[in-house]
C-alpha cells in the first residue's frame, strides 16, 4: 500500500491552535500565543495566571512554554478537550467546571502574602491547603503538574531539551 | 422490508472483521459507528493528539474498588479501541477456559480452547504476528507466528538480566506489529507511538486489517450514528426488526434479517439495556443476567533507573518481553489468578503512562535533571493480572441521562480481595526483578483498570449468560453480541487477539 516510512502523510494535519490576539483570531503555538497576549475565551484571566504561575513550580518552563493558553484552548473545545483531565474522571464536558474550581483555589491561597507557589504545591500534594474547597487538593495537583508535563515536554521542543530523538511518523503541526 | 441483511453495530475489531467476513460472503452489510471517521492519514505522532483515539461520547458512571477507565480504555471512530491497542496478541491459556469448574470461582467458557484454537491459527496468518513460539515455554498448542519476532533493545536485555537472576524465563512478546514487511503492510519503526495509532500500517489495527477488505466488500460505513436502541418484531418477540439510532441529531431507524452489537462492552450493554419494553425485558435479560460479570484486569507498572542506558523511547508501547511463569497457577498461595509480565514498553516523558508523570513527588528544579536521567536510564514493566468474573460487577442504566435524554451507562466494579492480593504479591516481586537488574531507585505506579470485558457474557444456559458461544442473544433468533463483552473469563493477557478470534468463529457460523 502506497505508505511510505517515517517521512510520510504530511496531509494529515491537525487544526493550529487558535488564539484571541489583538482583537484577531490567529492559528498559533500556546507559547507564542501567551508571548503576543491571547486573550482567554473560557478562563479569567487572574485563572490563567494563577495556573501557570503554579504550574510553573510544578514544572518550570510551563508558564512560557503558554500552559494558560494551552489549557483555556482545550477547554474551549467543550467535549473535543484533549486535556489529561479525561483520562483521570473529570469528563471532557465537566472540565471548564473543574479548572475554574481549581484557579479559584489558587487565586486566593496565592493571594496570602507569605505563601510562595512551591509552598501552595507542597501543601497541595499533601491536601492541607487551608482554604481549599471543590477537587481535592492532591488531586488538582497531578492534573495541573501533568498539564504541566504535557506543554513542557509533550512537544516536539520538549523531546528536544531533553535530548529524545521525536521520530514522528506523522509530525503534529503544532505542540500537540 | 429490511433494508440491509446484516446491521453492525461497532466499527471495531470485533465489528469490522464480522462486516467484511460477511459482505464478502455475498451479505449486504451496513455498520454504525458512533465516532467519527478515521483512516491511518488522521494518526498523528503526538500522546496528547492521542487522546482524540479515545472515547469521547457521552460521559460512562464508574464506581467500585476498581472502576474500570472507560475513558481510557474505549476507543472512537473507526477502528475503535483497537486503533490504540497495542498490539500484544496472546492466546487464553486453556486453564483460563474453565475457571469455575477448577477453582469454583468466575465462570467457564461455553467452548474449550481446543475449539477455538484453529481461529487462532488462521487470524495470526491473517493479520500477521511477530514472536518465537520456541521461547514462549508456556504457549497453548498453535501454529508458529508468521513472523519471526521484533528485536529486543536495551532496556529489555537489562530488565532481562532480572528475570534471569531470579530464575525466571523470558521470551520475546507476541506481537501483531510487523518485523518484516507482511500482506502489503511496512514492518515497524521501533519509535513508540503506538498508542497515537500506527500510521504506516505496521501494527495490526482494523484500519489495515479489515477496514480495507470491508471497503471492497461493499461495507457501508455509516459515522456519527449512535444507537439508542434494538426492537423487536410486534408479532414475534424473538425477531428483532429494527435499530434506532441518532445522526445528526435526528432519529433514524434501519431494518434488517440480523444485527450484530460490537460497541465495546459498555455501549454493548448499554444499547440491550435501553432494548426493553413496558411488557417485556431487554434482549438476554430475562433472567436478570445482562451487564453483570463486568470484568477488567488490575494492572500496574514497575519502574526503575538504571546505571547501564536503556534508550526507553525505541520499541513498541506493549513491550519488548515477556513473562508467564507464574500464569497457570491461579491458586498459588498470596492470592488468586494468573498474571503476566510485560517487558520494557517503549515509554515517554509525559501522558498518563509517561515517566514524568509516574513520579509527582518530583517538582520544581528538580524536574528537568530527574526527565534528562531518566530518558535514558528509566525501564519499565507492566503487571496484567486475573479479574474473576462477579455478578455484582455490572453495567446498568444510570437515572442520568445525556443531552438527548439518552440514559447513560453506569458501571459498577470491585475486585475482591484474593484478586488484590495477587496484584499485591506481583508488584511487590516485580520490583525485587527490578532490583536483581540492578536498578537503583525503583518504584511502582497505582494499580489502574486495563480492558474491560463481560456485561453480555456467553454460556451454556440462560440462567447464568446472555448469549451462546456464537454470540447469538438467547432469546431472539437474529440478535448477535460480538467483542470483548462476550468473555466470561479474562485470563491475564490482552484481550484483542481473543476477540479476533471468536469474531472469525461468529462468521464461519453465520456464513454457515
Amino acid at each position: 500500500m502506497g505508505l511510505s516510512r517515517r517521512k510520510v502523510l504530511a496531509g494529515g494535519g491537525t487544526a493550529l491552535g487558535t488564539f484571541l490576539i489583538g482583537g484577531r483570531w490567529v492559528d498559533a503555538s500556546p507559547k507564542t500565543a501567551r508571548e503576543l497576549g491571547f486573550t482567554p475565551q473560557v478562563l479569567t484571566a487572574a485563572q490563567c495566571e494563577a495556573l501557570e504561575v503554579t504550574g510553573d513550580a510544578l514544572v518550570p518552563g510551563a508558564l512560557k512554554a503558554g500552559l494558560a493558553p494551552f489549557i483555556d484552548s482545550q477547554l474551549a473545545l467543550g467535549s473535543g478537550s484533549k486535556l489529561i483531565a479525561k483520562y483521570l474522571g473529570v469528563d471532557p464536558l465537566g472540565q471548564q467546571s473543574f479548572y475554574r474550581a481549581i484557579a479559584d483555589n489558587l487565586i486566593i491561597n496565592l493571594a496570602h502574602p507569605d505563601t510562595t507557589a512551591e509552598q501552595l504545591t507542597g501543601s497541595m500534594a499533601s491536601d492541607s491547603v487551608s482554604e481549599w474547597v471543590g477537587p481535592p487538593a492532591s488531586y488538582a495537583f497531578f492534573v495541573l503538574r501533568a498539564d504541566a508535563l504535557d506543554v513542557t515536554y509533550g512537544t516536539p521542543e520538549g523531546f528536544a531539551a531533553l535530548n529524545i530523538p521525536y521520530s514522528a511518523n506523522i509530525q503534529p503541526e503544532t505542540s500537540w | 422490508m429490511s433494508e440491509a441483511d446484516t446491521v453492525i453495530v461497532g466499527a471495531g475489531a470485533a465489528g469490522l472483521l464480522l462486516a467484511a467476513r460477511l459482505a464478502e460472503a455475498g451479505e449486504k452489510v451496513t455498520v454504525l459507528e458512533a465516532g467519527p471517521e478515521r483512516s491511518t492519514q488522521d494518526l498523528i505522532s503526538s500522546q496528547i493528539w492521542a487522546r482524540k483515539l479515545k472515547w469521547s461520547g457521552p460521559a460512562v458512571e464508574e464506581a467500585g474498588n476498581h472502576p474500570v477507565g472507560h475513558a481510557f480504555n474505549a476507543g472512537s471512530g473507526t477502528g475503535g479501541s483497537a486503533v490504540h491497542h497495542y498490539g500484544v496478541w496472546l492466546r487464553l491459556h486453556e486453564s483460563d477456559f474453565t475457571v469455575a469448574t477448577d477453582h469454583g470461582v468466575g465462570l467457564d467458557w461455553p467452548l474449550s480452547y481446543e475449539e477455538l484454537r484453529p481461529y487462532y491459527d488462521r487470524i495470526q496468518t491473517e493479520v500477521g504476528i511477530s514472536g518465537d513460539a520456541t521461547q514462549e515455554i508456556w504457549r497453548p498448542k498453535g501454529a508458529d507466528y508468521p513472523m519471526s519476532a521484533l528485536p529486543v533493545f536495551s532496556q529489555g536485555r537489562v530488565i532481562q538480566e532480572g528475570f534471569n537472576a531470579k530464575g525466571k524465563h523470558t521470551a520475546p512478546l507476541p506481537l501483531a506489529i510487523n518485523s518484516r514487511p507482511y500482506e502489503g503492510r511496512a514492518s515497524c519503526l521501533y519509535d513508540g507511538w503506538c498508542d497515537a495509532g500506527c500510521p504506516i500500517g505496521a501494527l495490526a489495527n482494523p484500519l489495515v486489517t479489515w477496514l480495507p477488505r470491508a471497503t471492497v466488500a461493499g461495507v457501508k460505513l455509516v459515522h456519527h450514528a449512535r444507537v439508542i436502541r434494538v426492537e423487536r418484531n410486534a408479532n414475534n418477540p424473538q425477531q428483532i426488526d429494527q435499530v434506532r439510532y441518532l445522526k445528526d441529531g435526528q432519529v433514524n431507524t434501519l431494518k434488517a434479517n440480523r444485527f450484530i452489537i460490537a460497541a465495546f462492552t459498555v455501549q454493548t450493554a448499554r444499547i440491550l439495556l435501553s432494548s426493553a419494553d413496558d411488557d417485556r425485558p431487554a434482549p438476554g435479560n430475562r433472567f436478570d443476567q445482562l451487564g453483570r460479570y463486568l470484568t477488567s484486569h488490575p494492572a500496574g507498572t514497575i519502574f526503575g533507573l538504571f546505571e547501564k542506558e536503556t534508550q526507553p523511547h525505541l520499541g513498541v508501547t506493549g513491550g519488548q518481553l515477556l513473562s508467564h511463569d507464574d500464569y497457570d497457577d491461579k491458586s498459588a498461595p498470596g492470592g488468586f489468578g494468573s498474571s503476566q509480565w510485560l517487558i520494557a514498553n517503549a515509554i515517554k516523558p509525559h501522558d498518563l503512562l509517561g515517566y514524568g508523570t509516574s513520579r509527582p513527588d518530583i517538582v520544581g528544579p528538580k524536574v528537568k535533571p530527574w526527565l534528562e536521567k531518566a530518558a535514558k536510564h528509566i525501564g519499565n514493566m507492566t503487571l496484567v493480572a486475573e479479574d474473576i468474573a462477579q455478578p455484582d460487577n455490572r453495567i446498568t442504566l444510570s437515572k442520568n441521562t445525556d443531552q438527548d435524554g439518552i440514559p447513560l451507562a453506569h458501571t459498577y466494579h470491585d475486585l475482591s480481595a484474593d484478586l488484590i492480593s495477587r496484584w499485591d504479591q506481583r508488584m511487590a516481586e516485580g520490583q525485587g526483578i527490578f532490583r536483581a537488574a540492578g536498578a537503583t531507585d525503583v518504584w511502582q505506579g497505582p494499580r489502574v483498570p486495563m480492558h474491560i470485558m463481560g456485561g453480555t457474557v456467553m454460556g451454556r444456559d440462560e440462567l447464568h449468560s446472555v448469549t451462546d458461544s456464537f454470540g447469538r442473544v438467547h432469546d431472539t433468533d437474529n440478535l448477535f453480541v460480538a467483542g470483548p463483552s462476550l468473555f466470561p473469563s479474562t485470563g491475564a493477557v490482552n484481550p484483542t487477539f481473543t476477540l479476533t478470534a471468536l469474531a472469525d468463529r461468529q462468521a464461519d457460523h453465520l456464513i454457515g
